[in-house]
């Protein structure tokens, strides 16, 4: 009965109307039937649908197409079928007329069956007259369906007619027709139409058909302000304007034109039916201010956020719409975000929306909500992170390049009730407590404790611990738990001094005893010998030392040194590179001869103050964190036994930092110029006594015989020195 | 200890200039930074080591560098520590940067200045390629010369630098420390054969010069060999000769000749007694303790045994740049 492409639609007007097929209703569907085949339009569904009367609005739309039928003076369940398909198909009126168009050369007046097309006087339009019998008996129509005319026919003495067929003809231009003002309704469908006008006197038009045309802009409706349905499906129409007056309207088709978005729906109060199907729509605007909208079909457009048609969402009136063949469909969320945010919806794309499915919907929608919630907590946090590492590095860049900004946080305390590190869905992250109110409380609630400081950074994810900035070297001395202490294994250091680096080594290899991989990256390792300081961990297994910012990496005797010095290590890894046996030959035939003239050859005593150098470091580490874990510091001591025994010669070569040893230089000047005073007068006192010496040894024998020769003088005379002799006693009584 | 020359001059002056004072000053400096562990073990004990290892050169392993320069003595024992240390990475073939040498240098004086490192860089390389490969020998004896005779190269290089100005170097004032501005290399161009000196007049000049140094100077009689063999020379080709003059490097006693640069069996012996250490090594590595005697007179083109080990291709491709490097700075 009913072709089955107009099911949905015309299968509900079925049920609505009482529809009494008349004996002509047979050839007038298979006509559509037809007339289907005909059209390129593959894909036409609901295309051609301009009235689907729902259940809700039944009598305003019995009541409008009865007021047509009237009006037409057509039985009403033609007009019915008719306006329920005229989208594609047009109407189909059972009075066929022939016309021949003579307009060109020879205009014999061409007789048709019942109406004869003569030429008039003016040369090019063609006049169309009708038998009188036809007259009468279709008075107020007037049909010329596939007539190959080029022009509209001057049509003479047919005032009263209301309707109008010029489907399928080859009309460039709406002419001819201002003296039909009863016209109620105009069929222009699959013409060669450009622009709509001639319309301007046709005051009474309800019904007007421009499908499958040429238009490129909707225009000259001004005086139409009783249009009913307005069918423009088909044509090229980029924009909607000029429409807002057109407060009547119900229904209005703009299927498979090129809109690119909705817009400018003012004033459309009685619009209840849109039809924007096939489109390149991607924004809906404005369709909150359709009061009585209830059918919008968006079907194959452009669409692909909900965000961009969320004016939908307000609009109280709309129950059914179509979203189907836009990217938007085919997102996970699509069907309950719909739902949710449209809770006046009964068929979503032709589909009844259950109450079960507005309910999962809304359990979904609260799920996503929830993800969203917590993604955006993410993001906040790794933007946060983001922002601080290249806070953190513009600073390293300043202080790299010496622009004496030196950072005034270097004053910045470190509160004294480190938090215990929360566990956070498997990721442990963790800074420090200050500079907390930077973060919205709530989050830092949430994550306990985790803040970003502008400086630096600290972040425990996994097994990796990740130290940004030079004041996250502090937070190894914070009390970390056992268990993530216990967890970490690789610590990377990134926009660090190597230096400061250095002067943690001991706390880190306390604080993390599984520590294996170490990362540096923009760590400033410039020379081999910094290397040595890694010799006092107690294990590294794998160490990367990307080349960015460590311009060792580009030696290509750095990895040989690694290999060198931290042998007792067995390192398994370099920068990702497994070790191989090889390796350690050729470090070893490259630097073992340093050690060995490091050991041997070195004093003693110098190679016990060197080797004590790095004892005393250690015990002065050791008394500091003593009486709070003794256990370790036993371990500590047997630790560093073995690293001694293990290679004495290879521990003489060490690294001190720079500062440390710009300090120790001033120290030794210190001492240089007390020993430079101390050697010089030391000397000096050894020459003079040196030079006295000399004088003596010159003197002493002219100084002998002198003596000699005195005594002997004074004894010459025996008797007086005799007298002499015994006065000297006499006077000692 | 008995020279003539003592009695020449008070005893002060004669252990100053002798260097004496510096090392007994250094040995009290010693001893009083390491006073805790040397008082277990006796001063006297100390004193003797201290000087047993000034004489036997170890005594500037690890030390500061200006106790490193204070003395020739001092200079020569580590040009020998240098190389009695690396000359295993000479051996092997590797070509390296500026950088990696000074890093070297590093290892042995951790305050090794980049400078001193960078002058003798530029005596093998030409100014704009100070970033190019040098071999080991090339730049050790370089660095010899430079770091053993920084004061006279000063010194040779204002005179240089006056008689280029066209000015009459033997008015010259002689600086010593005054340095920098002396160091640019004229450019290079068509002009560089007439570009230089004359080497008589320079040679006088210098002359002049050897006299009246006080620091530690080449031996005249070489300076004079070096240039009377060309008509004119540069500044740098000066230094390179200086460099390249077996009988100089023989004069200084701090290095071997150049052709047994590589060759040090006492240590070849150590090594292989190391290596055997290595944990897991197989015998390969004493499959051939001869090729650790070969002496590679040119490590860069000598395809050298060590090599298979080490990245081999990347050696041979760096080693002609370094080469020619090197030709350019010996016209």
């Amino acid at each position: 009965m009913i072709p089955g492409k107009y099911r949905s639609v015309s299968g509900r007007a079925a049920n609505n109307v009482e529809f009494k097929l008349n004996k002509e209703t047979p050839s007038f569907s298979g006509r559509l039937l037809q007339h289907d085949l005909e059209r390129n339009y593959s894909s036409r569904q609901g295309d051609g649908r301009v009235i689907s009367p729902s259940p809700r609005n039944k009598s305003s739309c019995i009541s409008s197409t009865t007021n047509v039928t009237e009006l037409c003076g057509l039985e009403m369940k033609t007009a019915m079928s008719s306006l329920s398909a005229f989208g594609d198909s047009s109407i189909q009126t059972p009075s066929k007329s022939r016309i021949r168009q003579g307009c060109h050369s020879a205009g014999p007046n061409v007789s048709g069956d019942h109406i004869t097309l003569a030429s008039s006087s003016m040369p090019s339009f063609p006049i169309l007259q009708r038998s009188s019998e036809e007259k009468i008996l279709y008075s107020d129509r007037l049909t010329l369906e596939r007539q190959k005319l080029t022009v509209c026919p001057i049509i003479d003495g047919e005032e009263h007619l209301r309707l109008l067929n010029f489907q399928h003809n080859f009309i460039t231009r709406i002419q001819n027709i201002s003296n039909l003002q009863r016209l109620i309704f105009l069929d222009l469908y699959d013409n060669q139409i450009e622009e709509i006008s001639g319309l301007s006197t046709l005051r009474s038009l309800r019904v007007l058909l421009l499908g499958k045309n040429r238009i490129k802009k909707i225009s000259n409706l001004e005086n139409l302000k009783s249009l009913d349905v307005l069918d423009l499906h088909g044509n090229q129409i980029t924009k909607i304007e000029n429409v807002g007056h057109l407060c009547d309207l119900r229904v209005l088709n703009l299927a498979r034109n090129l809109l690119s978005h909705v817009d400018n729906l003012s004033g459309l109060d009685s619009l209840t039916e849109l039809n924007l199907r096939h489109n390149q729509i991607t924004f809906v605007r404005d369709v909150d201010n359709l009061p009585c909208l209830q059918r919008l079909f968006l079907s194959f457009n452009n669409i692909s956020t909900f965000e961009s048609v969320c004016c939908l969402a307000d609009s109280s009136s709309l129950s059914d719409i179509t979203f189907d063949g836009n990217p938007i469909a085919q997102e996970s969320w699509y069907k309950h975000t719909i739902l949710q945010n449209m809770t006046q919806l009964r068929q979503l794309d032709m589909k009844r929306v259950t109450e079960e499915e507005r309910r999962m919907a809304s359990v979904a929608a609260k799920k996503e909500e929830e993800k969203k919630r917590e993604s955006h907590k993410q993001s906040l946090l790794k933007e946060k992170k983001r922002l601080t590492i290249n806070n953190v590095a513009r600073k390293w860049d300043l202080q790299q390049h010496r622009i004496s900004s030196i950072a005034p946080n270097q004053d910045r305390k470190v509160s004294d009730c480190p938090q215990d590190p929360s566990q956070l869905r498997g990721s442990t992250v963790s800074a420090f407590p200050e500079e907390t109110g930077s973060l919205d409380s709530g989050l830092t609630s949430a994550l306990q404790g985790l803040s970003v400081t502008d400086t630096h950074l600290v972040e425990v994810d996994g097994d990796t611990l990740s130290l940004y900035g030079s004041g996250a070297l502090e937070s190894l001395d914070r009390n970390w738990s056992v268990q993530t202490a216990g967890m970490v294994t690789t610590v990377s250091f990134t926009f660090i001094e190597f230096d400061e680096i250095v002067q943690v080594l001991p706390k880190l290899k306390i604080k993390f005893p599984n520590s294996l991989h170490l990362k540096f990256k923009e760590t400033n390792l410039v020379m081999l010998q910094q290397f040595n300081a890694l010799a006092q961990l107690r294990r590294v297994d794998q160490l990367t030392v990307d080349p960015q910012g460590n311009p060792v990496v580009n030696f290509t005797l750095w990895k040989y040194y690694v290999l060198f010095r931290l042998s007792h290590f067995s390192m398994q890894k370099i920068n990702g590179t497994e070790v191989t046996q090889n390796d350690m030959i050729m470090a070893e035939r490259l630097f073992g001869i340093l050690a060995h003239v490091a050991s041997s050859e070195l004093p003693q005593y110098r190679l016990i103050s060197i080797l004590g150098d790095a004892r005393k470091k250690q015990f002065r580490y050791l008394l500091e964190t003593k009486g709070k874990k003794p256990g370790l510091v036993n371990e500590e001591n047997s630790d560093s036994k073995r690293l001694v025994g293990e290679n004495t010669n290879r521990a003489t070569l060490n690294y001190t930092t720079r500062d440390f040893y710009n300090e120790r230089l001033e120290e030794i000047k210190e001492k240089k110029k007390f020993c430079k005073m101390y050697m010089e007068d030391l000397v000096k006192e050894a020459t003079e006594i040196n030079m006295k010496n000399e004088a003596l040894q010159k003197l002493w024998p002219q100084m002998f015989i002198e003596l000699v020769r005195d005594a002997v003088i004074e004894i010459r005379n025996k008797n007086s020195y005799m007298k002499l002799c015994l006065q000297q006693i006499t006077d000692q009584k | 200890m008995l020279s003539p020359e003592r009695l020449a001059l008070p005893d002060y002056e004669y252990l100053a200039q002798r260097h004496v004072l510096t090392y007994m000053e250094d040995a009290v400096c010693q001893l009083l930074e390491n006073k805790e562990d040397i008082s277990q073990y006796g001063v006297a004990r100390f004193f003797t080591e201290y000087f047993n290892s000034v004489c036997q050169g170890t005594h500037i392993l690890f030390r500061e560098f200006s106790f490193i320069q204070a003395t020739p003595h001092n200079r020569a024992s580590f040009l020998r520590a240098f190389w009695k240390c690396f000359r295993t990475v000479g051996k092997n073939g590797d070509l390296l940067t500026m950088r990696e040498y000074h890093c070297l240098l590093q290892l042995l004086c951790p305050d090794f200045p980049l400078e001193l490192t960078q002058k003798a860089a530029r005596i093998v390389l030409m100014d704009d390629a100070m970033d190019c490969l040098m071999s080991f020998s090339d730049f050790l004896f370089a660095f010899q010369i430079q770091f053993y005779y920084s004061e006279f190269l000063e010194s040779v290089a204002a005179i240089y630098q006056d008689l280029l100005a066209g000015k009459n170097p033997n008015t010259v004032i002689v600086p010593t420390s005054s340095s920098g501005q002396h160091r640019q290399r004229p450019p290079l161009g068509e002009a560089s054969m007439l570009e230089g000196v004359e080497a008589s007049q320079f040679s006088q000049c210098l002359e002049n010069l050897c006299d009246r140094h006080k620091y530690s100077c080449p031996p005249p009689a070489l300076v004079k060999e070096v240039l009377s063999n060309v008509q004119r020379l540069t500044f740098y080709g000066f230094l390179v000769a200086l460099s390249k003059h077996h009988g100089i490097n023989q004069a200084l006693g701090a290095l071997p000749d150049k052709g047994d640069l590589m060759h040090d069996p006492a240590m070849d012996e150590e090594l292989e007694r190391l290596l055997a250490q290595v944990p897991g090594l197989v015998n390969s590595a004493t499959a051939n303790p001869e090729a650790g005697c070969l002496p590679s007179r040119t490590p860069p083109r000598v395809g050298s045994p060590w090599r298979p080990l080490h990245h081999a291709r990347k050696v041979d491709a760096e080693s002609d740049g370094s080469t020619e490097e090197t030709d350019e700075s010996e016209t």
